[in-house]
């Protein structure tokens, strides 16, 4: 399942980390059922507001990304090829309002994960329904997850399926379960202690 | 010796991996040693001082609500 770090490699995953060829399935809660008839996207909070079906969520304009995981459990996956919709995209489609300074993006369950809109809206954050090509795996968060490549992989929602845009920060599920507020990588912050 | 706090974190630790890597196998088996290890971090806490154990029993607590709720919905 391991491989030797090759120093190119190595360059990318951060401390604490070891890479993984293959790709753990963790999920707080079970795997939320998904049919693409009655699913929806919705938007709320400081916004005009929105809702788009499945159909309607795929035809938004699509990305492809490149990008790496560090999941807080000390693994970390690279070159993870994610088609999808930007999170800017969908936050402009929704109306943002410019007091809008932090959001939860939310999933069945009662998940969510707090980050504040400037991280969420960097170019490299996205709503992926494809990785490597393929539709994304109801256990890896299909049909819809969130990717915030900068962050652990926990704020990269899985089974995303709204967006609460606040005008101040409000901690997710892990981030009130003792794990740390901004959760940086490279900087190790994985605990609630350390902030 | 007095408990030191970063221990029940640790076991609140491992009970979130066994709660997070539950649907790779059986959920439920998975959520019964999730509850072990909360009740052996609960323990622990109790030789702690009243703050310390306050916050991390709140923890616990949380951490069962979460696994009866996803218990339910397996």
């Amino acid at each position: 399942m391991f491989r030797k770090k090759d120093p190119a490699m190595a360059a990318r995953i951060p401390p604490g980390q070891h890479l993984t060829r293959g790709w753990p399935v963790l999920s707080a809660s079970p795997i939320p059922p998904f049919d693409p008839a009655t699913w929806r996207f919705r938007c709320s909070g400081l916004c005009n507001g929105a809702e788009w079906t499945w159909d309607e969520f795929r035809a938004l304009p699509q990305t492809s990304i490149t990008s790496d995981i560090h999941c807080v459990t000390a693994w970390s996956k690279l070159d993870n090829a994610w088609d999808g919709v930007l999170f800017s995209e969908v936050a402009k489609r929704a109306g943002i309002k410019p007091e809008a300074t932090h959001a939860l993006v939310k999933a069945p369950y009662d998940y969510d994960a707090n980050l504040p809109i400037d991280a969420l809206m960097d170019d490299d954050v996205l709503f992926a329904w494809n990785h490597d090509g393929e539709p994304l795996e109801p256990k890896h968060g299909g049909p819809l997850r969130l990717v915030v490549p900068k962050r652990y992989f926990w704020k990269s929602t899985k089974w995303a399926n709204e967006i609460e845009f606040l005008d101040h920060d409000q901690r997710g599920f892990w981030e009130v379960r003792g794990y740390h507020n901004d959760a940086f990588p490279w900087e190790e912050q994985r605990y609630s202690w350390q902030e | 010796m007095a408990t030191d706090p970063a221990a029940v974190w640790k076991l609140v630790q491992r009970a979130d991996e066994l709660v997070k890597y539950a649907q790779n196998r059986d959920p439920h088996t998975a959520y019964a040693q999730a509850r072990a290890v909360l009740d052996e971090a609960e323990a622990l806490a109790g030789q702690l001082d009243q703050k310390a154990a306050d916050g991390l029993r709140a923890q616990i607590e949380t951490r069962r609500s979460d696994i009866a709720r996803f218990e339910a919905a397996v």
